[in-house]
């Protein structure tokens, strides 16, 4: 896989130029290095350092009046798993089929709902190692392989996306970053528990994928959203326990949003009703529904400095039943987590120097994860960024788990 | 008494800014009217319009930035709300952004960024008026324009080729000059300088057209250049391909826009 994953990297990177040229076909991307240690021992790791990778980006764009074609894929040479990886993040054919209608169909990003590094309605893959170890922040959203369908109207618009096989979050599995097992009570990482945490997923038949939509029109200054999903939970957090392994249960999400300008900034609330598999709350091996509710605010508070704040709530339901089921109740979700966000971001030096800080802050589970980050555009070519992520708390809590994977990054990018 | 000016906006900094030169056999005197028919030039004229742009930032130590993007517009209706679309092609990190603003006239703008990495719509507020375009010395004021009502105008001096108007803003607290003064020229009232003053009463900032060229038979700026004072700095903007009357239907203005931005419209013929 490797070797031939060099091979393609090579061809690709000998041949294009010549051949995107005599294709009218537009060539461009980067190539990055991005170093990273964790600052706090981790006795459950052999490594230290938490992100040492080269990675090329090859972009290519061809564009006709009505349609367009777009690929990206990232080839990376990772310095801790000695491996090359290949990631596609897009092989797209977008066509504007007619006048109400826009297919997007292939490999994608995709991003809907309001919040600020918060997602409700967003559904789609997310890639939580990337965020939490220090990659661009473009690397929180994972591709999907998916068909979108957006039909326009002037009633209203509406978003399909299909995505035929179901795909999960890339989740935290052990290597680089520790996670807290509830089953037993500790931290536990690929090397403890002698493997990368794998979860089965569904099985690869038509009706196992997954089908996400969106309803939305402006009213006056505000968006309006209303939000649909059938699928099953991104993250494995059920458990099979014939596999004796985690998996992804069966869940349908429900939710609205609206966001708008409220004296001179942009205010946001966005709901979801996650309707897990688990009906009466009472099994243990399947997480429970649960409301999800966001409010925020975003305003610019003096020139090239902007404030940022967000108030988010989970809410268990059924939270006595999935007490009562548990075998460990104690290290059950709580009934009700709130969440605080801010954010700060400050461009100086004619917006070449970028500094900002993202904080989480749960005052009910006393968790929090502080993400601040410098960036410095050298050039339009050559920009370098620093940052740390640096997550406290308890072994049980969400951010608190990865309290020692806390660590510093530096990236150097190059893009023609 | 309110009196209105003529602004440089997103029109005139796009290259779309137009005046139709009725050469004025004798000078106004009315301020307001000076100020009607300059603003009625420099934002409404072809009713809607393209031009590529490439903005060349340069700071104190002569190291240089480009941006470089397609621009729209579409008027809603003459001396009323206006549309503006922009995608941009440079740099690498800016590539296939698409801005784009519903401008109203009474009450804020809105607008919204396309971010193509993350699929991301995110809403811009519109708080910040005085803060820098894409890192250049041209503020988002300069692009999506200064309220006429948010200045007190006086006309100060009239030349053989320009009108002088200085403006004084009804609230100093809203922004960091003092007063800017416009030169509007009389032929074409475009507005071919502007200087800008800071309490202790220095000029710290210029705007200034280099390069007027007449484009279906409208008068256009086609190259601006702002620079700050203080630090050294400049940016030069430069407009080709410029089209008006295209017909550039209202969709082309949507959140459909920021997503799929329609090539046909983006793309000079």
């Amino acid at each position: 896989m490797t070797r031939l994953a060099v091979w393609i990297a090579a061809v690709l990177f000998a041949a294009t130029p010549a051949v995107a040229q005599d294709l009218g076909v537009d060539l461009h991307g980067f190539a990055e290095f991005a170093t990273g240690a964790r600052v706090r021992d981790d006795p459950l790791q052999e490594d230290d350092i938490l992100l040492n990778e080269a990675r090329f980006r090859l972009e290519l764009e061809h564009f006709t009046d009505r349609a367009e074609f777009a690929f990206k894929s990232d080839f990376t040479a990772d310095g801790l798993t000695e491996e090359v990886d290949v990631d596609v993040r897009q092989a797209v054919i977008v066509v504007r089929a007619s006048d109400w209608l826009d297919v997007r169909a292939g490999r994608q990003v995709l991003t809907w709902g309001t919040g600020d590094l918060l997602f409700l309605n967003d559904l789609f893959p997310k890639d939580f190692v990337s965020f939490f170890i220090g990659r661009e922040d473009e690397y929180l959203k994972a591709p999907a392989n998916a068909l979108r369908l957006t039909f326009y109207s002037s009633l209203v618009n509406l978003d399909l996306v299909a995505t035929p096989v179901f795909e999960p979050d890339r989740s935290i599995t052990g290597e680089r970053l520790s996670f807290f097992d509830p089953g037993t009570g500790t931290l536990e990482s690929a090397t403890s528990s002698g493997g990368e945490l794998t979860a089965s997923r569904p099985a690869r038949e038509l009706g196992n994928g997954e089908l996400a939509a969106r309803l939305f029109r402006r009213v006056g200054g505000y968006e309006l959203a209303l939000y649909g999903y059938v699928g099953f939970t991104k993250q494995p957090s059920a458990f099979d326990p014939i596999a004796d392994m985690p998996t992804h249960s069966p869940l349908n999400a429900y939710g609205a949003s609206i966001r708008g300008a409220v004296a001179g900034g942009i205010a946001h609330v966005e709901t979801a009703l996650y309707d897990g598999d688990d009906d009466g709350g009472d099994d243990p091996n399947v997480a429970n529904s649960q409301f999800r509710g966001l409010i925020g605010y975003e305003r610019e508070l003096a020139p090239d400095l902007t404030g940022g704040v967000q108030y988010y709530v989970e809410r268990v339901l059924d939270h006595d039943q999935l007490l009562a089921a548990s075998p460990n109740p104690l290290f059950e979700p709580s009934e009700t987590r709130h969440l605080i966000t801010t954010r700060v971001t400050y461009r100086l030096l004619q917006q070449t120097l970028t500094a900002s800080l993202f904080a989480f802050a749960s005052p009910n589970d006393e968790d929090m994860y502080l993400r601040p980050s410098l960036s410095y555009a050298w050039s339009d070519a050559l920009t370098v960024a620093g940052g740390a992520n640096v997550m406290m708390g308890g072994d049980a809590t969400f951010f608190g788990q990865l309290e020692r994977g806390s660590n510093v990054y530096l990236r150097a990018r190059y893009s023609f | 008494m309110r009196q209105t000016i003529a602004r440089i906006s997103l029109l005139l900094l796009l290259g779309l800014g137009v005046t139709v030169g009725h050469a004025a056999a004798q000078d106004l005197t009315d301020v307001a009217e000076i100020v009607r028919r300059a603003n009625n030039a420099s934002y409404y004229a072809g009713g809607d319009g393209r031009a590529q742009v490439r903005m060349t930032i340069t700071d104190a130590s002569d190291r240089s930035r480009v941006r470089q993007f397609t621009a729209l517009r579409r008027n809603i209706s003459e001396g009323g709300d206006q549309d503006y679309a922009v995608l941009f092609s440079r740099p690498a990190d800016l590539r296939n952004t698409v801005f784009l603003v519903n401008k109203h006239v009474d009450g804020d703008d809105d607008r919204w960024l396309y971010l193509p990495s993350l699929d991301l719509v995110r809403r811009v507020a519109a708080g910040d008026k005085r803060t820098s375009f894409v890192g250049s010395h041209f503020l988002y004021e300069d692009v999506s324009g200064r309220r006429i009502a948010d200045d007190r105008h006086e006309l100060v001096e009239t030349t053989d080729t320009h009108y002088v108007v200085k403006n004084t803003p009804f609230d100093p607290d809203g922004q960091e000059f003092e007063s800017w003064t416009v030169w509007i020229e009389k032929a074409t009232f475009l507005p071919t300088l502007m200087e800008y003053v800071d309490d202790a009463g220095e000029v710290y900032r210029r705007i200034e057209a280099l390069e007027v060229q007449e484009i279906d038979g409208i008068p256009t700026v086609t190259r601006l250049r702002a620079s700050d004072l203080r630090s050294g700095g400049n940016t030069l903007s430069e407009f080709t391909d410029i089209e008006y009357g295209l017909g550039i239907p209202a969709d082309v203005f949507t959140e459909r826009t920021l997503r799929s931005p329609p090539r046909r419209w983006f793309s000079s013929r």
